[in-house]
C-alpha cells in the first residue's frame, strides 16, 4: 500500500479510486477490465464449444476426398454416339461407320475431351476449397485457444507471483516466530548474540547460536516424547545439557501452567488447546500472533 | 396542518426500507403537524395476506387506519404479468393488470381517500410502484406528495407511472440519482422536487467493547448489515472476500448481521451473527473497521448513512449509481466494480488508519449536514409550507394526473418492453449534490 500517496487531511475519494485503478492497471499490464477479459474468454469459448459448429466427421471427409475424384477423360464412342434411349443408341451404333465416313469426328472428340478436362479441373478446385475451409476453421479455433491460454498463463503468472510473495512472507514470519520463541524476554536469559539483534538478524554468530539452540530444543522434545508425553525435559537430558529443568529453554504454552485469559478468549475455531508451541509476538495484541492466523493465510 | 401518510405496510416490527422510512417520517412530522397513517392489513410483502386487524390502531403514538387487502398476490400470475410488461411489447391494459397482480389491492383504502380527502391537508404517498400509491394519487392528486423510493428496476419503465410522476404536487427524492432517473423517464421537471432521504436513530454512544465482549470478537473486521440475499450483492461479496482472504495475509474478518436467505460460506474469516438487536448492530458498526455495501440496487442506503453517522468508512458497490454517488458526495467511502478494486480498497482501508479515520470524519459531517433529523424535518416542512402558500394564493397547480387513454387505445400493444425503457434512462453517479437546496 506504500504505492498509494494519499493525504488523509484532504481526502478525495475520486482521486483515491483513480490511484487504485492506476495501480491495478500497472500490475495487470494490460488495460482490460476483469469483465472485458471474462467476456472475451466466454464468447470465444462458447463459439468453440458450440456443438452445431464442431465438425465431428472431419476425418471421414478427408478419407472420402480421393474417392470422389472423377475421371476427366470421356469415352468418345459412349459419349458422342451414346444416348439414354436404347433404340436410338442402337441406330447410332449401326450407322456409326457411315457417319465416320461422312464426318471427321476427331476435332469434335478433342474439343469434348478438353471441355471435360476443364470441368474436371474446376471440380477439383471446388473439392480443394472444402478442406481449405476446414483448415481455416481449425486455425481459427487454434488462434482462439491460444489467446485464451495466453490470458490464462498471464493469470497463472500473477497467481504464482502472489503465492511466492505469500511464501516469502510466511518464511519471514516463521523465522521471526522462531526467534521470539527462543528469546522471549522474561522467559529465559537470551544468549548474548541474540539480544537486540531481533528475529530477522542475518548475522552469522546469531544464526549459528540459534541453530545450536534449535538442535537442543529438538533433543529436549525427543526426550519428552520418549518419556510418554510428560511435560518438562528428561532429568538426564536436563542434567546433561546443564539446563535447569522446565525453566530453561523457550516458554511453551501448556507447559507454563494454566492458559492465560487471552488464550481462553481466542475465538479462532482451530485454536489448539494442546501444548503446541504458540508464541505471541511481544507488543502485539492477542489476535496478531499466530494463534489468530487462519490456516492458509 | 393534518397530514396522512399512505404506505403499503406499517408497524413497529415491519423493517422494510420504505415502510421504516414512512414510520420515521410519520413519527418525526408528528412533532409539527397532526399526522395519521393509512395503510393495509398486510404484514408480508410477498403475499399481502391480511394479518393485522382492519380499523384504527395506535403505533408509537401515531393513529394508524388499516384497510383490508381485497385479494392476496398470486406469485404465478404476478410473474406472468411481469414477464409480459418487462420483456415484451405490451399495452396500457397489460400494465394495469400487472399493477393489480402486484398489489396490495386495497379498493377500500382508495374509497376512503376519495370520501375523506377534505379532512386532510396533504397526503404523503410512499413507494410509487404499488396499487395504493397509483390509485390513491389519482384520487387526491392536488394534495398528493410522493416519496417514490424508486430503484433502477424495470418497473420504472412502465408508462402508467409517468403521469403520476408528472401529476404529484411535490416529490421527495431519496437521492440525486433517483431524481435524474425519474426526470429522465417522466420529464417532470415542472414538479417541485427535493432530495431529502431519511435520517436514522443512531445512539450517541455506541460501545464497540460491549460488542467485542459479547460476541468474543477480538480481531479487526469489516461488517455487512442487512438481509443476506443475492439481490443485495451478497453472493459476490462472499466470493470476493474469500478470494481476498486466500490471497491477503492478515486478520481482517467479515462479520455479517442479518437474516440469511443465501447460504453463508463456512470460512474461518467469515462470521454470521444473524439478526441482532439495534444496540448490538450499532455497537458492531462502531467496532468495525469498515462497512461493506455490496448491493446493486438501492434508492438510498440507510446502513451506509448509519455507518457514516458512527464515523466509519464505507466500501460500496460502484455499479450501483446511488451508492457510488453517496461515496463521491460525502468523500467518505470507496467503491469497487471488480475484485481487484475490492481487494485494493479493502486493503487500503484496513492498513491506512489515518485515511479510514478521515473518511469516517467526512461521513459523520455528511450525515449531520444532510441526514440528521432536524435537516430532514426542515426539508419536509419547507415543501409543505411552499405548497400551502401556493394554495393560499390560488396559484396551486390545478392540473391533476393525466387521464388514462380510451378503451381501445388502452388495449393497443404499442408500448416497448419496460426493461428497454429502463436501459435507456440516464446512468451514473451524481458527484456533487444539491441536497440542501430548496425545492425547485
Amino acid at each position: 500500500m506504500a504505492d498509494f500517496n494519499i493525504r488523509s487531511d484532504s481526502v478525495n475519494v475520486e482521486e483515491i479510486m483513480q490511484q487504485i485503478r492506476a495501480r491495478i492497471r500497472e500490475k495487470r499490464g494490460v488495460d482490460y477490465t476483469e469483465q472485458e477479459i471474462r467476456d472475451l474468454a466466454a464468447v470465444k469459448l462458447e463459439k468453440f464449444l458450440d456443438p452445431s459448429k464442431v465438425r465431428s466427421d472431419l476425418l471421414e471427409q478427408y478419407r472420402q476426398l480421393p474417392r470422389e475424384r472423377a475421371n476427366p477423360y470421356l469415352d468418345v464412342d459412349e459419349d458422342l454416339f451414346g444416348s439414354p434411349r436404347p433404340w436410338l443408341r442402337k441406330v447410332r451404333r449401326l450407322l456409326r461407320p457411315l457417319l465416320k465416313l461422312l464426318v471427321n469426328p476427331g476435332p469434335l472428340e478433342r474439343a469434348i475431351r478438353l471441355e471435360s478436362v476443364c470441368h474436371a479441373q474446376w471440380e477439383e478446385e471446388q473439392r480443394q476449397l472444402q478442406p481449405l475451409q476446414l483448415f481455416y476453421e481449425l486455425i481459427h479455433n487454434m488462434v482462439v485457444e491460444t489467446t485464451r491460454l495466453a490470458i490464462e498463463v498471464k493469470n497463472l503468472k500473477m497467481r504464482v507471483e502472489s503465492l511466492s510473495s505469500r511464501l516469502d512472507f510466511d518464511e519471514r514470519r516463521a523465522r521471526a516466530l522462531e526467534g521470539t520463541v527462543q528469546y522471549r524476554p522474561g522467559a529465559t536469559p537470551a544468549p548474548a548474540g541474540a539480544e537486540g539483534t531481533g528475529p530477522r538478524d542475518e548475522e552469522g554468530g546469531a544464526e549459528a547460536e540459534s541453530a545450536v539452540s534449535r538442535s537442543r530444543r529438538r533433543r529436549r522434545r525427543r526426550g519428552r516424547r520418549g518419556q510418554g508425553g510428560t511435560t518438562g525435559p528428561a532429568p538426564a537430558q536436563a542434567a546433561g545439557s546443564g539446563e535447569s529443568g522446565a525453566h530453561a529453554g523457550p516458554r511453551i504454552e501448556g507447559e507454563a501452567g494454566p492458559a492465560t485469559p487471552e488464550a481462553n478468549r481466542d475465538e479462532r475455531p482451530g485454536a489448539s488447546p494442546e501444548g503446541e508451541t504458540q508464541p505471541r509476538e511481544a507488543g502485539h495484541g492477542p489476535d496478531t500472533g499466530p494463534g489468530s492466523q487462519e490456516p492458509g493465510t | 396542518m393534518k397530514l396522512a401518510i399512505v404506505v403499503q405496510r406499517y408497524g413497529p416490527d415491519i423493517n422494510g426500507g420504505a415502510e421504516l422510512h414512512a414510520r420515521y417520517v410519520a413519527e418525526h412530522l408528528a412533532r409539527h403537524a397532526d399526522v395519521c397513517v393509512l395503510t393495509t392489513c398486510a404484514r408480508d410483502y410477498v403475499t399481502w395476506r391480511n394479518e393485522l386487524p382492519a380499523g384504527t390502531d395506535r403505533v408509537n403514538g401515531i393513529q394508524v387506519s388499516r384497510f383490508p387487502v381485497a385479494r392476496p398476490r398470486s406469485p404465478h400470475a404476478f410473474a406472468r404479468h411481469s414477464d409480459r410488461v418487462f420483456e415484451q411489447r405490451h399495452s396500457v391494459a397489460d400494465e394495469l393488470a400487472w399493477l393489480d397482480a402486484e398489489g396490495p389491492a386495497t379498493p377500500a383504502l382508495v374509497r376512503h381517500l376519495k370520501a375523506r380527502q377534505h379532512e386532510y391537508d396533504y397526503f404523503i404517498f410512499f413507494s410509487y410502484r404499488y396499487y395504493h400509491a397509483y390509485h390513491g394519487m389519482r384520487v387526491v392528486a392536488p394534495k398528493a406528495l410522493l416519496v417514490p423510493t424508486a430503484e433502477r428496476d424495470p418497473a420504472i419503465g412502465l408508462s402508467i407511472f409517468q403521469p403520476v410522476f408528472r401529476g404529484a404536487r411535490a416529490i421527495m427524492y431519496n437521492s440525486p440519482e433517483e431524481r435524474a432517473m425519474i426526470r429522465g423517464v417522466a420529464a417532470n421537471q415542472g414538479v417541485p422536487g427535493v432530495v431529502v432521504g431519511i435520517g436514522s436513530e443512531v445512539p450517541d454512544r455506541p460501545s464497540p467493547e460491549r460488542f467485542r465482549r459479547k460476541f468474543r470478537m477480538r480481531s479487526r473486521f469489516a461488517i455487512y448489515v442487512g438481509r443476506l440475499d443475492e439481490n443485495k450483492g451478497c453472493r459476490e461479496l462472499f466470493e470476493f472476500f474469500q478470494r481476498y482472504a486466500a490471497r491477503t495475509p492478515g486478520d481482517l474478518r467479515l462479520v455479517l448481521l442479518g437474516t440469511a436467505i443465501l447460504p453463508v460460506p463456512v470460512h474461518a474469516r467469515i462470521r454470521h451473527l444473524g439478526f441482532v438487536s439495534d444496540q448490538d448492530k450499532f455497537d458492531a458498526m462502531a467496532a468495525a473497521d469498515v462497512l461493506i455495501m455490496p448491493s446493486f440496487y438501492e434508492s438510498l442506503s440507510m446502513v451506509a448513512l448509519e455507518a457514516w453517522a458512527l464515523g466509519r468508512p464505507v466500501l460500496a458497490n460502484g455499479r450501483c449509481d446511488v451508492l457510488r454517488g453517496q461515496c463521491l458526495r460525502s468523500n467518505a467511502g470507496l467503491y469497487y466494480e471488480n475484485y481487484d478494486e475490492f481487494a485494493a480498497a479493502l486493503l487500503l482501508l484496513g492498513e491506512d488508519r489515518d485515511l479510514a479515520a478521515a473518511l469516517g470524519a467526512n461521513g459523520r459531517e455528511f450525515f449531520c449536514r444532510h441526514y440528521s433529523w432536524p435537516v430532514i424535518e426542515r426539508k419536509y416542512l419547507d415543501v409543505l409550507r411552499q405548497l400551502r402558500e401556493e394554495d393560499a394564493a390560488g396559484a396551486g397547480r390545478e392540473v391533476g394526473i393525466e387521464p388514462l387513454p380510451g378503451w381501445f387505445a388502452r388495449r393497443r400493444s404499442r408500448l416497448p418492453a419496460s426493461r428497454e425503457v429502463m436501459e435507456s434512462l440516464p446512468r451514473g453517479a451524481v458527484a456533487s449534490g444539491d441536497q440542501g437546496r430548496r425545492p425547485e
